[in-house]
């Protein structure tokens, strides 16, 4: 066949060739700053805490992350998707306080946790459908929820406290506090369920339609749309799934507290969630990210506090570097998108 | 004009043109897609500074730096697209940019609102200028966009394809209202696809083709068998592609009856296997549109089938793909692929849609499926984990391509499937589709360019204005025949 026109010499990827060792290098820089970086941070809380590699405090991260982490965990699907849920900590003061009156009221844990799973899920889906079915923006409809749920808790609980009966409260607690012990290390509870749902989120986005679904909406609604995607499915998920992590959520953070405050409890957890989403490197415009980044993020979010304690800055102070590592996080990604 | 020369890098898009307008005169600029009719007018607006030539108005020699500057010289540029913001009023849309204020420095609405109404009643144009530019119709907020030019003291008015979706009472109210604006002095230049307004309208015409003017002349000496041939130039030199072979079986796989929906009406056609159907016409002639429709992703009326059942409006897109439709669709970088995604994750989109029993992904099936369609289509890509933009646009149309075979696809829509893909992989993409035809595939290639459609296609539906206007046997398939049923030339008259 001989052609006008000159063919076009290929050049760059389209040749198969060997991948450098100053490329990966460049690759694992650009999508695995967040492993970088959590080592970087590591070094620094092992300098300044002398005690950081001792099992009490590695577990104690763990444990102070579980809550959060869980939230972090739905909020990276719903960030991949495209989509943002501002109302977790309101769903989880929301979940909790109810939650606990339906312990003191049954005394079981079990019927508890239906309670707040459920509670969870329905809430999930009125975010879900509000966003597709009622075609507003996510941050306009998860806005709402945040003021409602969180007004319609304080109402019940004239703003104050929803304590666990004496008479559940040690079983109750012992989730928080509790835990496994293989070869005499005390694996607490919270450890291992933030590592288990930790590997269920990694799988699911890696390795099932739903995930690949996720990823896609996130990158491009129009043509998910015309590979046969259900968009609006897809997006009420993500919402509906987080609100279940929100309900599991309330659960532990309740035993860990003992008392659901209506108007403090969980405030500000979708900053710590989103902050978290975004240290590990989850393109807050949907489409990118990775589970295990978000873990990572969530650990790095407790380290940071840990040391701001420990340098006696105030905890009133945590908001401001929540929002800055926030800024910092989203900076440094559009730095690098621009570089590309 | 004289003398102008545009070069966009390495491409020369207008080459040594020079082109004079009197005052009080309506000149046609005729040419194919990408003739360089737009960037010449670009440059008369002032929104591309041209590499070489001057434009002289009035006697001296202008600088035209920015679109500003034209316009105080008297330029309105209307252009193709509607460049109108949905959200603001149609006064304040028509005043962007070169808002009447007050000495306070205040907006002086009443003002704006008083010369919109009067720039609207010349057009006899029923719009109220307080209304919300986004609940107009297509047609009204093409008025809209000509008004803006009466708005102020014009003395040569450019308008690129005015009248696409107007109906043919507001293109003669429009007409009616370029004559009096003529006999004021103004000047039009007039870029139109279509025969019949541009006989009717324009006195004069210059040819681009190919960046170059090929012909000047007035409309009274030529017809449209002539421009049109003017506009296309030299037969192309024969390609391989002539020896023809239709491979179209017996077996009907698509029936579309009185198909209707919003931009297409009563489209008729019979698509069997192995068959090559192109369906072209200008753009807002309802081709991309009925594109939609026919891959469940627009609303329609009438009777599709698809092997033999019917297939439902407002059906979605999924459940055409598992009677086994296929699309690709058109602007590629909006509409087809995932950005964010690797190589692997795009190809292997349709299959897990329309073929997966699971909620699983399998990794090493998805990659058995990958190599597959990298071998049989030659993708030339190095690492299927690596993102899809790293691919050439024609290596990432063959993904997408491949993605449907591999979803099981024998309906396949090509939508415009060789934009923005450089020659070479075009004629790939050519000998595929035949190779697919081959293999009893039956194909739809919606297209407006006829090199293409003459490379690939046994038959062609010709639409205009939402019909079809033509229904072109291979050997009919000539680029004279589809220009001309495409711009309706065939209607003038009627």
């Amino acid at each position: 066949m001989k052609l006008a026109v000159p063919m076009k010499v290929e050049t760059g990827p389209s040749v198969v060739r060997r991948t450098s060792v100053r490329e990966i290098a460049i690759k694992i820089v650009s999508e695995y700053s967040f492993v970088l970086s959590f080592i970087l941070l590591v070094i620094i809380a092992a300098t300044v805490n002398h005690n950081f590699f001792s099992w009490a405090n590695i577990s104690n991260i763990f444990v102070q992350s579980c809550v959060i982490g869980l939230i972090a965990l739905g909020m990276s699907m719903v960030i991949s998707a495209g989509q943002i849920d501002i109302s977790v900590g309101s769903q989880v003061a929301f979940i909790g306080g109810f939650g606990v009156l339906v312990l003191n009221a049954t005394g079981s844990v079990m019927a508890m946790l239906l309670f707040t799973a459920g509670t969870g899920i329905l809430l999930g889906l009125i975010n879900g459908l509000l966003v597709t079915k009622g075609g507003m923006p996510s941050i306009i409809a998860t806005l709402a929820m945040m003021g409602a749920a969180r007004s319609i808790i304080n109402h019940f609980g004239s703003g104050g406290p929803f304590t666990v009966d004496r008479a559940y409260y040690d079983t109750f607690r012992q989730i928080a506090s509790g835990g496994v012990n293989v070869f005499g290390l005390s694996i607490p509870y919270f450890m291992i369920i933030f590592i288990v749902a930790t590997v269920v989120f990694d799988v699911v986005m890696k390795h099932t339609r739903l995930g690949k679904h996720i990823y896609a909406v996130g990158s491009n609604e129009v043509s998910a749309r015309l590979s046969g995607v259900n968009v609006d499915v897809v997006k009420a998920t993500t919402f509906v799934i987080t609100g279940l992590m929100c309900g599991i959520a309330a659960l532990l953070y309740a035993s860990r507290t003992t008392a659901v405050a209506a108007s403090s409890a969980a405030t500000m957890f979708e900053l710590d969630a989103i902050a978290a989403v975004a240290i590990g490197g989850t393109a807050m415009t949907g489409g990118r990210g990775k589970i295990f980044g978000t873990f990572l993020g969530v650990l790095m979010f407790k380290i940071i506090s840990n040391i701001l304690t420990a340098a006696d800055v105030s905890t009133f102070l945590t908001g401001a570097f929540s929002s800055a590592i926030i800024v910092i996080a989203v900076l440094l990604q559009n730095f690098q998108n621009r570089k590309r | 004009m004289k003398d102008i020369v545009v070069d966009f890098g390495p491409v020369r898009a207008v080459d040594h043109v020079s082109i004079a307008i009197e005052p009080g005169e309506i000149v046609g600029l005729l040419g194919e897609n990408g003739a360089g009719k737009s960037t010449l007018m670009n440059v008369l607006a002032g929104a591309i500074t041209p590499t070489h030539g001057e434009v002289v108005i009035d006697g001296s020699p202008k600088t035209l730096s920015n679109a500003k500057v034209a316009g105080r010289l008297g330029i309105r540029f209307i252009h193709q697209e509607l460049n109108l913001c949905n959200d603001l009023k149609v006064f304040e849309n028509m005043f962007l940019g070169e808002e009447l204020r007050r000495p306070t420095r205040l907006l002086d609405t009443a003002t704006m609102i008083t010369r919109c109404r009067e720039a609207l009643g010349r057009m006899r144009a029923d719009i109220d200028p307080e209304a919300v530019v986004g609940t107009l119709q297509a047609a009204e907020k093409q008025l809209v966009e000509c008004a803006k030019a009466l708005l102020f003291e014009s003395e040569l008015i450019i308008m690129d394809e005015p009248s696409t979706a107007l109906t043919n009472e507001e293109t003669a109210e429009l007409f009616e209202t370029m004559r009096a604006l003529k006999k004021d002095g103004v000047s039009f230049i007039y870029i139109s696809h279509k025969m019949p307004e541009l006989f009717e309208i324009c006195e004069r015409y210059y040819v681009l083709r190919d960046g170059a003017l090929v012909a000047e002349g007035a409309f009274a000496d030529v017809n449209e068998n002539s421009i049109t041939e003017l506009m296309i130039g030299r037969q192309l030199a024969h390609d391989v592609f002539d020896d023809h072979t239709d491979h179209t079986k017996s077996e009907v796989l698509v029936k579309a009856e009185k198909l209707s929906g919003a931009g297409f009406e009563d489209v008729n056609f019979e698509l069997h296997a192995g068959e090559v159907i192109a369906i072209t016409g200008l753009q807002g002639s309802g081709r991309d549109q009925l594109a939609d429709a026919l891959f469940g992703a627009l609303p329609f009326s009438g009777t599709l089938t698809v092997k033999g059942r019917r297939v439902r409006s407002g059906s979605n897109v999924r459940s055409f793909m598992r009677r086994g439709v296929a699309m690709v669709p058109r602007m590629r970088k909006e509409r087809g692929i995932h950005n964010d995604l690797s190589i692997l994750d795009n190809h292997n989109m349709a299959y897990t849609n329309a073929r997966s029993r699971t909620p699983w992904v399998s990794r090493p099936a998805a990659l058995r499926r990958y190599e597959r369609q990298r071998k049989a289509l030659s993708i030339k890509a190095n690492n299927p984990a690596d993102p899809i933009t790293s691919l050439s646009g024609g290596n990432q149309q063959k993904i997408i391509i491949g993605k449907w075979l591999e979803a099981k696809a024998d309906v396949l829509l090509l939508d415009n499937p060789t934009q923005g893909i450089d020659v070479g992989t075009k004629f790939e993409i050519y000998h595929l589709i035949l190779d697919l035809a081959r293999r009893e595939k039956a194909i739809v290639v919606f297209s407006a360019e006829p090199p293409e459609i003459r490379k690939v296609a046994d038959i062609c539906l010709v639409m205009f204005k939402g019909r079809v206007n033509a229904v072109l046997e291979r050997d009919q398939i000539t680029e004279r025949n589809l220009l001309f049923y495409s711009t309706g030339a065939n209607l003038r008259g009627n």
